[in-house]
């Protein structure tokens, strides 16, 4: 247990030494902060308004708190995974760079090594998103739309450690398999700009074509979005519920991805929190097996 | 300490090491020459355990490879062609993480470092970010990050590549003291033959295969010869006696095969033998006899 902290120690302090790493896994989400601050949310407003019939007039703060909610969620749900995935970055250095050598050549075992990139990563990520997360809170606070409970702020908290547990494993697999430069430069970009569009992040899946949006309802992403969207505007829909009929609200939910269906059944909390622990537990299981089956470190010679 | 029977790797259609057998002694410094791409590194790499092999037996301190690894990585540590510690991390942080994976913590490490310190001299810069060493307060660290574990055999897979010739003498001197000082054995690999002079056991790999073996005196009276350097000779004479030279700056130089036969000449013409030396043939000649390879050769 003493060598997994030492070295998740280590991982964690290379990251933050390194600024090209950590400026890096910064820019999404500084991105889609300015991005949703200057542009997206008078659209999710505008979106949120024609919804109304002409004669409901919604009240400032819960317009508010419903774009500053779906702001919020998205952001989280998309930095999840690129901010993990910088933050796995020094597992692949350590490969490219040959470190790894030097560490396999101690009495160290495949699996702890494994284990300490994960916490490490785990860790850093948890640590940027939990300072995205308190950036949002205040935007939200600012713009007036501020509605959370103590029990929202303790569930967001949970979506985004499940939503990093999750982000984690899945940077963690893919990682493994990067030995270059070149190809870590390929799978960032891919991952930045798609996975915001696939998981339902930069549009609703709602909004997608129905052959598509089946597809993406197999992605355990989709979950997490929605899962966290829930807990960041269920207040705010509860606020609402003064103004609005509840199937009028329910038929809001739809359209951004609140609730999601697979298959026209409509998925339950509980069953999202399932798919996103299941998803963890499968990607970490075969990070840790892949290491765990290198008999020999695959040094080039 | 080393017994190695029957070794090979190949990667693809590349036979990297073919079929190698040696042995390594309790305490000797070990060189294994080769140049570039002769399958020195491979070798260390099948030995140190991350690499796999394809056939043979690997024993090192008389356990088996194949299935004493663990044990084996207690007792050995390793230099690197290149650096190999965190770059962003000082030199302090890098020993201290590398010590945690050998259970060495707290006042343990502190101690050790403290005995490394005495032998390589690094507490001037200790608390400065690794990429801010020069290349042999580098080598200096990784030396130490080598030895952290007490290691009974040291590997050093060319530690002297892209340092200046002082540097690689200091950290001769200094592997060498520490050699004695822990009475360890030392596996060096090299491509620089000549610093392959003070080891105990020379072993000379070419494309894979050992072509020689033997302390560095034998090769050199095996493979290289003796060479007699005339300053400012009578040339008539030279001429006269047939012997078949090569022109030098201020003078001429010619081989003889053993030193006995440079005795006789001077003995048999005196006059010739006003300003001379006699010197013993190189470890690169070794090398190039050995290889068949021949200077012009490596320039093309």
């Amino acid at each position: 247990m003493k060598t997994i902290f030492t070295l998740t120690c280590r991982n964690f302090k290379i990251f933050f030494k390194d600024k090209g790493l950590f400026f890096s896994s910064l820019i999404t989400p500084i991105i889609l902060l300015v991005l949703y601050t200057t542009f997206l949310s008078g659209i999710y407003e505008d979106s949120f308004l024609s919804a109304l019939p002409p004669t409901v007039e919604m009240d400032q703060g819960v317009l508010q708190g419903l774009v500053g909610g779906q702001l919020l969620s998205s952001l989280l749900a998309v930095s999840s995974i690129t901010v993990s995935f910088c933050a796995n970055m020094v597992m692949v250095n350590d490969k490219v760079n040959h470190i790894k050598d030097d560490l396999l050549t101690s009495p160290l075992k495949k699996p702890y090594l494994a284990i300490s990139y994960y916490l490490a990563t785990f860790l850093t990520t948890l640590l940027i998103l939990f300072v995205a997360l308190i950036f949002g809170y205040i935007y939200i606070a600012i713009s007036g739309g501020f509605f959370f409970q103590i029990q929202d702020i303790l569930w967001m908290s949970l979506d985004l450690i499940l939503l990093t547990m999750f982000g984690t494993a899945f940077s963690s697999f893919i990682n493994y398999f990067l030995s270059s430069q070149g190809q870590i430069s390929a799978v960032s970009a891919i991952i930045g700009a798609g996975y915001g569009f696939i998981c339902g992040a930069y549009m609703p899946i709602a909004s997608f074509n129905e052959g598509l949006q089946k597809i993406l309802m197999f992605l355990p992403g989709t979950y997490g979005t929605s899962l966290i969207r829930n807990h960041t505007m269920n207040a705010s829909f509860e606020k609402l519920k003064d103004t609005l009929p509840s199937f009028a609200i329910e038929k809001m939910k739809d359209s951004i991805d609140v609730n999601i269906y697979f298959f026209d059944q409509k998925i339950e909390l509980s069953i999202m929190y399932i798919v996103l622990i299941i998803a963890t537990i499968l990607f970490l299981g075969l990070y840790i097996g892949l290491y765990l089956l290198e008999k020999y470190h695959k040094r080039k010679a | 300490m080393i017994k190695v029977e029957h070794l090979s790797k190949n990667f693809k259609e590349v036979k990297a090491v073919k079929d190698i057998s040696f042995e390594v002694k309790d305490g000797e410094l070990f060189a294994f020459l080769g140049v570039n791409g002769a399958g020195k590194s491979t070798t260390i790499s099948i030995l140190t355990g991350l690499l796999s092999k394809d056939s043979g037996k690997v024993f090192i301190d008389n356990l088996d490879l194949d299935t004493k690894l663990d044990e084996i990585k207690k007792e050995i540590g390793i230099v690197f062609q290149n650096s190999v510690l965190d770059v962003s991390l000082s030199s302090y942080d890098n020993l201290k993480y590398r010590a945690s994976l050998y259970s060495i913590r707290g006042e343990d490490f502190n101690k050790r470092l403290n005995e490394l310190n005495s032998l390589l001299n690094f507490s001037g810069y200790m608390n400065r970010p690794f990429n801010k060493l020069s290349g042999g307060q580098k080598r200096r660290i990784d030396i130490a990050r080598a030895l952290l574990p007490h290691p009974r055999l040291l590997f050093l897979d060319e530690p002297t590549t892209g340092l200046d010739p002082f540097t690689r003498k200091r950290i001769y001197e200094v592997i060498e003291n520490i050699r004695k000082k822990e009475n360890m054995t030392v596996f060096l690999t090299t491509h620089y033959m000549e610093e392959a002079n003070d080891a105990s056991h020379v072993v000379i790999l070419d494309e894979g295969q050992i072509v020689a073996e033997g302390t560095p005196l034998e090769l050199k009276n095996q493979y290289a010869g003796d060479y007699v350097y005339l300053y400012h000779p009578d040339m008539d004479l030279l001429n006269q006696i047939g012997i078949e030279y090569e022109k030098i700056i201020d003078g001429v130089r010619f081989k003889i095969n053993t030193t006995q036969k440079a005795s006789e000449y001077i003995n048999k013409y005196p006059t010739l033998f006003k300003d001379y030396e006699v010197i013993k043939g190189r470890m690169d000649d070794v090398f190039l006899n050995v290889t068949g390879k021949k200077i012009e050769e490596e320039k093309k």
